[in-house]
């Protein structure tokens, strides 16, 4: 169903999408998480070496990928690991995609029913969302991967030019010394900081739509490296001007750091709304290729249209987005859902790819 | 079959109409003519034996706040503008007295007949007794929690009750927002300290080390920036305040200083030479030494001679800049040296960054003192040193 030639993407689209799908919701709490584990002003290094150690799980990942030309996760990893067991996890990679959009939207609406929509029921932010979504990815990966085409330069240009206007609250000191207490804390920083980097997975899928299959490792660290600078710069910014010991204390320091400066003569004084802006677009790049990735297992594993699946898949995703009670609920959901990825997404390729290796090999000792 | 679709099209049809009538408005809008924009607020203690009177015995612990607004709405700002005949301000303040921050502002409500909307809100003043008997992460935290008041705002502590440095006798002076311009002038003064605002106090009050805030003081209905209130670390209150000269003295320290003026006096005539601070720099250099621990302060700056009583000397002549140098080093001196003895031995607080030096310097050191950080800082030796270089005399040599 996707040999058609207008179901197939180019390199750079793959890179957009990536770059699209790893910059969410993480961006505007990464800066408190991370640094509530490690404590000293390093964590711009731990999240230099998550982004480093996202990049080989994603290189696996499309090691695996490019076993099985033309084919999804779903399709191969049956023939890996046989019927029943590749259909179940398959399974639960589709229920991962769908908790993980459901987690992207709540997230949204909380944020925005905060900033900019105070009054605003949740309800009523979260399904235009959907809709919106659902109508974009009906169309199927071409018209989501040019969507993100003009979503990302907006993203960028925003971005680099809100962060380098809090320059003037920037203070160096806030960011030394460096690895003054060692190298351990910085360290314990490096898990959390490899779960802000979530998204080399949609590899498992988007290597099938590529046109040029054997370019995906260059996909897969290109694709890493720009969310690893904004990052990086964030982290960085944000520690920066609120000091380590501020940074703890607030819900969403990213969005903070916009809101402590006010630039006077400028058409613009206050910058976070241009924030929330390309952060909700962001939002919902991720929230429609997880969404999209969750609709194609289904269609995949039962072998019908997708069509049925993204209609059904709305509910599910609504109730799940409903579900955490309060801001500390859907927290931890996010946290689940990270240690989740971890092994999904960390281990089982490593497995299924010497799995496929060695039966490669013995198919090759039978024929000979 | 044709008559359904003509029906389509006309309830598709109506539908862009319907949409549009929706599309002017928004969910939660507010008009701004019916919000009362709070440029700033003033907190103060309610000095004991008040009007309420009732609960008093039984609530002797409890302290009561007088929280004032200063509200900015568009009949006030019409007031300003219109300025005429009319004696009429242009911001109106309402106080309202409470014991927490949040139910005072919602009693405000019942005085008001516009919505109070702090997106705008540019100040926040603590009078000096609030700020001496309660922590400031308690009396700041609804400040620090709410999402309409923006973390770009500053504070201040005023000396007597903060209240009144939200008025002013001018006609068409809105005094939060005067408050907010006299901070701006911190780069021309050594004599106000390094504007703080909400984002970066939150961290100070959470490291727990003791800082500056700046300190206005309410003269005839006249604001004025004097001196630097002193925040203990500890208990996070007031400890007391810094004039002037010692705040001076402390921003040499701190070489964050952006330019000002040196007062010195010529040695052979005793007339006035004025050092203005083209550059500032200063470089705390930590010393560890087993348990021991030491400062050294280096200060250097260039500027140039930018008045000038002495008659007689010529600029051009280099004896005369050498001698009006070491005047200036003299005087800046001799304010570090005040400064340090008021902080050290007085307060017995760091509000000048020794620690952060040492913190950065010797991290390892600094797990081991900073607990009891302004007690070892009290007995602390500190080394100083300036140097001060005259660039230039101006458009005058002799």
């Amino acid at each position: 169903m996707i040999n058609s030639s207008k179901d197939r993407i180019t390199s750079s689209q793959a890179v957009v999408i990536l770059v699209n799908y790893i910059l969410a919701a993480g961006i505007l709490t990464l800066p408190r998480l991370s640094v509530e584990k490690v404590k000293t002003p390093d964590v711009w290094i731990s999240v230099f070496l998550g982004g480093l150690i996202a990049m080989i799980g994603g290189v696996i990942i499309v090691k695996l990928s490019q076993q099985f030309p033309g084919k999804t996760f779903y399709q191969y990893c049956q023939e890996i690991v046989g019927k029943w067991v590749g259909g179940f996890l398959s399974l639960v990679i589709v229920c991962y995609f769908f908790t993980i959009s459901a987690y992207e939207v709540r997230t949204m609406a909380e944020v925005t029913g905060f900033f900019l929509l105070e009054g605003t029921p949740t309800w009523g932010i979260i399904l235009p969302f959907l809709w919106v979504g659902f109508y974009l990815i009906i169309g199927g990966i071409n018209p989501i991967a040019r969507m993100f085409e003009i979503i990302f330069p907006i993203t960028i240009i925003i971005f680099l030019l809100v962060t380098f206007m809090s320059l003037g609250i920037f203070e160096i000191d806030n960011l030394r010394p460096v690895l003054g207490l060692g190298i351990l804390p910085m360290l314990k920083g490096i898990k959390t900081a490899t779960l802000a980097f979530l998204g080399p997975e949609i590899m498992l899928l988007l290597v099938a739509f590529l046109k040029q299959p054997d370019k995906a490792v260059k996909v897969v660290l290109i694709g890493i490296s720009i969310p690893l600078i904004f990052y990086v710069l964030t982290v960085v910014m944000v520690i920066g001007a609120l000091s380590v010991d501020g940074v703890v204390t607030r819900t969403w320091p990213t969005l903070d750091l916009m809101r402590s400066f006010e630039i006077t003569g400028l058409i613009f004084e206050r910058f976070e709304s241009l924030l929330l802006v390309i952060w909700i677009m962001q939002i919902f790049s991720t929230f429609t290729i997880t969404y999209y990735a969750a609709a194609l297992g289904l269609a995949q594993l039962f072998k019908k249209n997708i069509k049925p699946f993204i209609y059904g898949l709305i509910p599910i995703i609504y109730i799940i987005a409903m579900f955490p009670k309060n801001i500390n609920d859907l927290f931890k959901l996010g946290g689940t859902i990270g240690n989740v990825a971890i092994f999904l997404f960390g281990v089982l390729p490593l497995i299924l790819l010497s799995i496929s290796r060695l039966k490669g090999e013995k198919h090759e000792t039978k024929s000979s | 079959m044709k008559l359904s679709h003509h029906n389509v099209r006309f309830f598709l049809v109506s539908l862009i109409f319907l949409i549009l009538l929706p599309l002017s408005g928004c969910w939660s809008s507010k008009e701004i003519e019916s919000l009362g924009l709070v440029a700033g607020t003033a907190m103060d203690l309610e000095k004991g034996g008040g009007v309420g009177g009732e609960g008093e015995l039984e609530q002797e612990d409890r302290y009561l706040f007088i929280i004032t607004n200063q509200f900015v709405t568009s009949e006030t700002t019409g007031n300003g503008t219109k300025g005429g005949g009319s004696q009429q301000k242009a911001y109106k303040n309402v106080s309202e007295t409470g014991d927490a921050i949040l139910p005072t502002l919602r009693n405000m409500i019942l005085r008001i007949d516009k919505r109070a909307f702090a997106e705008h809100s540019k100040v926040i003043v603590i009078g000096e007794d609030l700020a001496r008997t309660l922590n400031l992460q308690q009396i700041l935290d609804f400040y620090l929690r709410e999402m309409e008041m923006r973390p770009s705002g500053f504070i201040l502590i005023a000396k007597n009750r903060a209240s009144i440095t939200l008025e002013s006798k001018e006609p068409k002076v809105i005094p939060a927002y005067q408050l907010v311009e006299i901070i701006q002038g911190h780069k021309r003064t050594t004599k106000i300290s390094p504007p703080m605002i909400l984002a970066k106090l939150e961290g100070k009050l959470h490291s727990g080390s003791s800082f500056l805030l700046q300190n206005v003081i309410s003269e005839n209905g006249k604001n004025k920036f004097a001196g630097a209130a002193v925040i203990e670390g500890k208990t996070k209150k007031l400890l007391g305040f810094l004039n002037e000269e010692e705040l001076q003295g402390l921003t040499w320290i701190t070489g964050k200083g952006k330019g000002g003026l040196v007062e010195s006096f010529d040695e052979e005539t005793a007339q006035p030479v004025i050092y203005e601070v083209l550059k500032m720099k200063s470089k705390i250099i930590p010393y560890v030494d087993g348990d021991s621990i030491s400062f050294n302060i280096k200060i250097e700056s260039e500027g140039r001679i930018a008045e000038n009583w002495v008659v007689s000397e010529e600029a051009f002549k280099n004896e005369f800049l050498k001698r009006a140098e070491k005047a200036a080093e003299k005087k800046v001196e001799s304010l570090v040296k005040n400064v340090l003895e008021k902080i050290q031995q007085e307060y017995k607080v760091d509000v000048s960054g020794f620690g952060n030096k040492l913190r950065i310097e010797y991290p390892y050191v600094w797990e081991k003192v900073k607990k009891d950080w302004d007690q070892t800082f009290s007995k602390v030796p500190i080394k100083y040193e300036v140097k001060l270089t005259i660039k230039d005399y101006g458009t005058v040599g002799n």
